[in-house]
């Protein structure tokens, strides 16, 4: 058996699961996330560690919907604010809920926003600060956890959050095992996938409510540029 | 009618495409990662904007090669000396840029074993067609990532005309649509992009392939386990280069 249809057939098994027990939940946080925009709110993303994915696929994508802004440690390392080794090789920013005071100030946020906090063991000092913050403020938060890692680690996110999807990857997250060597990581790309559904039933939300959707388009098709800003120029600085 | 159930449906025929169409690419790519990695390279992955993500997903976890090193566009100013301003002029897109290339090539320690994947879903703009380039000048293999649907359709943003699929040693199309959205709708524009799951895919099944040449080359594949002991002492191997 060709390893790399092992690997394939397992994904494929992940993603016809994460279908089956999670569509409810994101259409449901889908309808949250056409609600605030219509209320002249942004879907603000924060996430931890690998699940940077889920907020990558959602933020300023093509095919995407415009409004959504993700909150980076990139935009902090890029200021020498904190280093690339906290970021990545430590993973020590994370227990230093104080970061969220400096990552925050250099957005622009309004109290009409909601969030969405990505995080496998939903336990990280931080983003249970930005938990803390935006339930403080009345603020919607959707969690997107991994409910297998959050167990296991005592993850207390979910405390905070108004709705939560799982990214249902295994722990460890290793799909084949290769003569002894077990690799193959599923876990990344379902999240992704759930994440495009969610912007399939946002769009749906869109069409149905209001008969037309802000999609953005690759930014390299020829006049992409100015369609994209066209959509995201009225929100400022505050997506993007 | 646009839904989860359409996306899911179709990113599912995608994926099965993929594998029966991209099977010799794929192939000749886990040879180069194994050959690589045995001659003590390392993996360098490059992709401007959303197309870093490949490399997020199979480097610096438990199950992930440990010789993966991911060149990412806010290098230049958190490792280098770009200015914060030239790196978010939004006038000047830093990835449309040329000349980048030397500059993050001279940043890290780059080997002769080396090789480079290099990912763009347009395969159309400076940085990625100049690092490809230079990749190759250097004597280093490069594998491409990129939507051959999308590149065939838009004009070159180099100068020289060139894409980027015209400069890899292997060239994995993700067989992605052009505008990487996959869905169309009833009006003009298409919706859930696709290039990030197709290139993850790439990426994971190459990996579990190099891993199985390797083992089959009698070769330990320098895989994290999650032991402490073991991951720190790969880490130790590749310091500085990863």
């Amino acid at each position: 058996m060709d390893i790399r249809k092992t690997y394939l057939d397992l994904l494929k098994q992940k993603i016809e699961y994460a279908y089956d027990t999670q569509l409810d939940k994101i259409q449901k946080v889908a309808t949250m996330f056409g609600e605030c925009m219509d209320n002249g709110g942004v879907v603000q993303l924060f996430a931890v560690k690998h699940g940077i994915e889920f907020a990558n696929e959602l933020n300023y994508r093509a095919g995407g919907i415009a409004p959504f802004h993700k909150q980076q440690l990139a935009d902090m390392m890029i200021r020498h604010m904190c280093t690339k080794d906290e970021v990545y090789k430590t993973g020590e920013i994370y227990n230093r809920p104080e970061v969220y005071d400096q990552l925050t100030s250099l957005y622009e946020l309004d109290d009409r926003d909601m969030y969405v906090l990505v995080s496998e063991r939903g336990n990280e000092p931080l983003v249970l600060e930005y938990a803390k913050r935006a339930k403080a403020k009345g603020q919607k938060i959707v969690a997107v956890v991994n409910m297998k890692y959050y167990e296991k680690y005592g993850g207390t996110l979910l405390d905070y959050a108004d709705e939560y999807l799982d990214m249902q990857s295994e722990c460890p997250d290793l799909a084949v095992d290769v003569d002894g060597v077990k690799a193959g990581q599923t876990g990344t790309t379902v999240t992704n996938i759930i994440a495009q559904m969610l912007t399939a039933e946002l769009y749906k939300y869109f069409i149905e409510k209001h008969g037309s959707a802000p999609v953005l388009l690759s930014a390299n098709i020829k006049g992409a540029d100015v369609h994209n800003n066209g959509l995201t120029d009225p929100y400022g600085k505050r997506v993007h | 009618m646009v839904d989860a159930k359409r996306f899911k449906d179709e990113i599912l025929t995608l994926l099965d495409h993929l594998y029966e169409s991209q099977k010799d690419t794929m192939e000749e790519t886990a040879q180069l990662m194994a050959r690589c990695i045995e001659n003590d390279g390392v993996v360098h992955v490059f992709g401007s904007g959303h197309s870093v993500g490949l490399a997020i997903d199979i480097s610096l976890r438990e199950g992930s090669l440990a010789p993966i090193h991911i060149i990412e566009n806010a290098d230049a100013v958190v490792l280098g000396t770009f200015t914060l301003e030239e790196f978010t002029d939004k006038v000047n897109k830093f990835e449309r840029r040329q000349g980048v290339a030397q500059y993050f090539y001279n940043l890290y320690d780059i080997r002769e074993n080396d090789i480079f994947f290099v990912i763009s879903n347009s395969g159309i703009n400076g940085v990625g067609i100049d690092f490809a380039s230079l990749a190759r000048e250097n004597g280093h293999k490069v594998i491409v990532i990129t939507s051959m649907i999308h590149t065939l359709a838009e004009d070159s943003r180099h100068p020289s005309g060139k894409k980027l699929y015209q400069l890899g040693d292997v060239v994995i199309d993700n067989c992605g649509p052009h505008g990487d959205a996959l869905l169309p709708t009833n009006g003009i524009e298409k919706v859930c992009s696709v290039s990030s799951i197709c290139n993850n895919a790439i990426a994971q099944m190459c990996a579990v392939r190099a891993i199985e040449i390797m083992k089959q080359d009698g070769y330990e594949p320098p895989v994290l386990n999650g032991n402490e002991e073991h991951d720190k002492a790969l880490k130790e191997k590749y310091k500085g280069r990863i």
